[in-house]
């Protein structure tokens, strides 16, 4: 393997890291709290509400994500890292959306019942109730998405978002080493995405540990 | 205190309840008998609206029911209610339990709250599974927690769906001695259960039930001597001669 690619072109690679670990944060954050917006909506006991968020969900998870980020980028006219990240969070959303969805919806209907009719308003019943035993089952599909995230990332290259993915196809056609170029970039998202996932095992046992 | 007047409930096509007429008084123990499906359980669960009426009057203290105007949460805290499955909060101790809505529905301050809590469970005798967590108990033990916590919000009214239809039978006995006491006090209860040594000892009242309606209402004497339907004669024939 051709180490000089990685060590000539070190830059590149970190400029490329800098702008995946940027747009993946970003849209990990924003995606959650759409997901959970989205996630009540689908549930909240009022009918039009649980429609927009039914349309939303079907309407976005049903769209490849590079569609999305095109469609972006050329409606705003935004700098390609902006109009990916914005994607990645709309697209991830959806999916973040059902996990959670599927996570309430797997608690007892008895708890809910329970917390009621003891008094407790809805959301009352929610918070205190309801969302902390969703917590423990969502944790493990939202790491799955989250890992999906920082990977999907690398559609950003398409509109020049000078992501991880973005610098490679750079470097391998300035230097017409394509194979060994494209390992390290591998080798960089698996920097990421592998603590990711162990931060997630471990999130997941420390929330099995206090039941 | 609970008045049903001409109650229907429809579940889709299917009839649950059928033109219910029944008064319950303060400090009188109703029971329900009858075999499932027959609608003693959803009768139960239109009295704090877990379900709702399909038409007809429903009053807990006069107040309707089913009215939109009425406080349905500020009504729950007068009626306590015990499920056939306990649904304690798993991620939560018993103490944490039983002050959670005190705390957070009643305004108590957390002392206050744990204080009552330690009371009422000292009441149903495990004083000492305080900060358990309800994984850690038996049914039997999980059921008297879940009476403290409905005891808690001092209610005016307790109701009971199948308290002891998920117990191992020798736990049963340990839930029925707390609901002995409770009656004792003068507590409003209404049980649904099938057990027939409760009813007779503890009931004012029979009611029976079947396909929806109340084919039967009368004191535990009366009822267990000489039913007058034929459909509860049966029914106590297979139930007492097994």
């Amino acid at each position: 393997m051709d180490f000089s690619i990685l060590t000539n072109n070190i830059d590149m690679f970190l400029e490329g890291l800098k702008n995946t670990i940027i747009a993946s944060l970003i849209a990990l954050i924003c995606s959650l709290v759409l997901g959970i917006l989205i996630a009540i909506f689908r549930i909240a006991p009022f009918k039009p509400i649980n429609w927009l968020g039914t349309a939303y969900v079907e309407f976005i998870r049903n769209i490849p994500l590079l569609v999305i980020a095109f469609f972006i980028f050329l409606v705003f006219r935004i700098p390609g890292l902006a109009a990916g990240t914005m994607a990645l969070t709309i697209y991830t959303a959806a999916f973040i959306a059902e996990a959670i969805r599927a996570g309430i919806q797997s608690v007892p209907k008895g708890q809910m019942e329970a917390a009621r009719s003891s008094g407790l308003t809805y959301p009352q019943a929610m918070w205190n109730i309801i969302l902390p035993q969703a917590i423990k089952i969502v944790i493990p599909p939202l790491g799955n998405q989250f890992i999906n995230l920082v990977k999907n990332s690398s559609i950003i290259a398409v509109i020049a978002g000078g992501e991880l993915m973005y610098q490679g196809d750079l470097i391998s056609a300035r230097t017409f080493v394509v194979f060994d170029t494209y390992i390290f970039v591998a080798m960089f998202y698996l920097v990421l995405t592998i603590p990711l996932s162990l931060g997630v095992g471990q999130l997941e046992k420390r929330l099995a540990k206090n039941n | 205190m609970i008045n049903f007047e001409k109650v229907n409930k429809y579940f889709g096509d299917f009839h649950v309840l059928k033109d219910i007429n029944l008064t319950i008084n303060k400090g009188e123990v109703v029971v329900v008998i009858g075999p499932s499906g027959s609608g003693k359980s959803t009768l139960l669960r239109c009295i704090n609206r877990l379900e709702t009426i399909s038409n007809g009057m429903l009053t807990v203290n006069n107040l309707s029911v089913a009215d939109k105007k009425t406080d349905i949460n500020k009504l729950r805290t007068e009626i306590g209610m015990v499920f056939q499955h306990f649904h304690l909060y798993p991620h939560k101790t018993v103490l944490e339990n039983i002050t959670l809505a005190p705390m957070k529905v009643l305004g108590q301050s957390e002392e206050e709250a744990k204080q009552i809590a330690r009371k009422y469970l000292d009441k149903v005798g495990i004083s000492e599974k305080a900060d358990s967590y309800p994984a850690q108990l038996s049914g039997g033990q999980q059921q008297r927690v879940a009476i403290a916590r409905g005891l808690a919000m001092n209610p005016e009214i307790m109701l009971f769906d199948e308290p002891t239809s998920a117990l191992d039978p020798e736990m049963i006995g340990e839930v029925l001695d707390v609901m002995k006491a409770l009656a004792l006090e003068g507590m409003t209860m209404v049980v649904v259960t099938h057990e027939m040594g409760f009813a007779k000892e503890v009931a004012d009242r029979i009611v029976f039930m079947d396909q929806g309606q109340i084919l039967e209402e009368a004191i535990p004497a009366e009822f267990y001597e000489n039913p007058k339907e034929e459909r509860a004669q049966l029914f106590l024939s297979r139930i007492l001669n097994h």
